[in-house]
């Protein structure tokens, strides 16, 4: 990540990507809104796609960690926990990463 | 809405402070995880002015100093972000009239910023779309050069603070699952995953959304069949 001009090059492509994105249906928001499939996608995708970011930056997490994958997993809980019932994402990730932090540094 | 809905009353300030109370210190974490990852702090800064999306800044730091590809880790944009798609639908005739204007809401259209622009009043006038626009990615830059800053003076020797990360995303995840119309994406998903991950470790993310995409079209196609065959 020394090489500045990758990561602003990876940064513009970022923005022109998520702009694109954004901008889309105002563009072409009729054929999206007659379109069935994408209505299908639009209801399926989301959920699918935090499922498997979720999967796998906790498998990325264990591979850091080998000795004890189990602290990924109950962190995971805690903030899965905490979040179902108090709705608050800021506590949910503070308290879920200050308590993975402490048990992977101090555990 | 009500003509004298309290919408209306509130400043476009106080309107996006609930917001500014996650988008700063959330903000703050990407800057922090990216100095510490190894990057400028003005190129976090950068980032949070440029492509201003909360999961996918996050997602772009392991991406980064792992030196994946421009085009992979566009990819990987296209597909964290392609939810976004869906909110300018419901917005269509509601934006402002001035074309520079436009450009900007629908830029800083995140998941925040959209949810605050469908609370305001039909009626509300441009102005007030633009400045809860502008003031939203306000705390998340905000946010970004505190913790760029911080990083960058003093490099913490904490393993795991990039948890935060998966925290995120397991955030999202419950709250999707809150509002799901049913829970096959969740099974589907798992599923494409558990079938991805022994034929490439490296590209299971993308070939499981493939995967997934695909279950959908056939779905579809399924259910289209059956209606066809009913009189």
């Amino acid at each position: 990540m020394t090489d500045n001009l990758y990561v602003l090059g990876v940064i513009v492509a970022m923005a022109l990507v998520t702009f694109a994105l954004r901008a889309l249906p105002f563009v072409a928001g009729q054929w999206l809104q007659q379109h069935p499939l994408v209505h299908r996608l639009g209801q399926f995708l989301p959920l699918a796609i935090m499922t498997l970011l979720l999967v796998s930056s906790t498998l990325g997490a264990m591979s850091d960690d080998p000795d004890r994958p189990w602290l990924e997993l109950l962190a995971v809980l805690l903030v899965a926990v905490v979040q179902w019932f108090s709705r608050n994402a800021l506590l949910s990730i503070l308290l879920g990463t200050g308590a993975y932090v402490l048990l992977r540094n101090f555990g | 809405m009500l003509p004298d809905s309290p919408a209306k009353h509130t400043s476009a300030l106080t309107l996006t402070a609930p917001v500014a109370m996650g988008y700063i210190p959330l903000g703050t974490v990407f800057g922090f995880l990216f100095v510490q990852a190894g990057g400028e702090w003005w190129l976090a800064i950068c980032a949070s002015l440029l492509v201003y999306a909360g999961a996918a800044q996050y997602m772009m730091i392991p991406l980064l100093a792992a030196g994946m590809s421009t085009a992979s880790i566009a990819l990987a944009t296209l597909i964290i972000n392609s939810r976004h798609v869906f909110y300018g639908l419901s917005l269509l005739n509601r934006l402002p009239a001035s074309r520079w204007q436009r450009c900007y809401v629908i830029f800083g259209l995140t998941d925040e910023t959209y949810s605050l622009i469908t609370t305001l009043a039909p009626g509300s006038n441009a102005r007030n779309m633009l400045l809860v626009t502008l003031f939203n990615q306000g705390w998340w830059v905000l946010g970004t050069a505190l913790g760029a800053l911080i990083g960058a003076q003093a490099k913490v020797a904490l393993l795991g603070l990039d948890f935060a990360l998966v925290a995120l995303f397991c955030v999202l995840t419950v709250e999707q699952w809150r509002v799901r119309k049913s829970a096959a994406p969740l099974w589907i998903a798992l599923l494409a995953f558990a079938i991805a991950y022994p034929l490439s470790a490296r590209h299971a993310m993308v070939i499981s959304i493939a995967l997934s995409v695909l279950a959908v079209v056939f779905l579809e196609l399924l259910r289209k069949r059956s209606d066809g065959v009913q009189p």
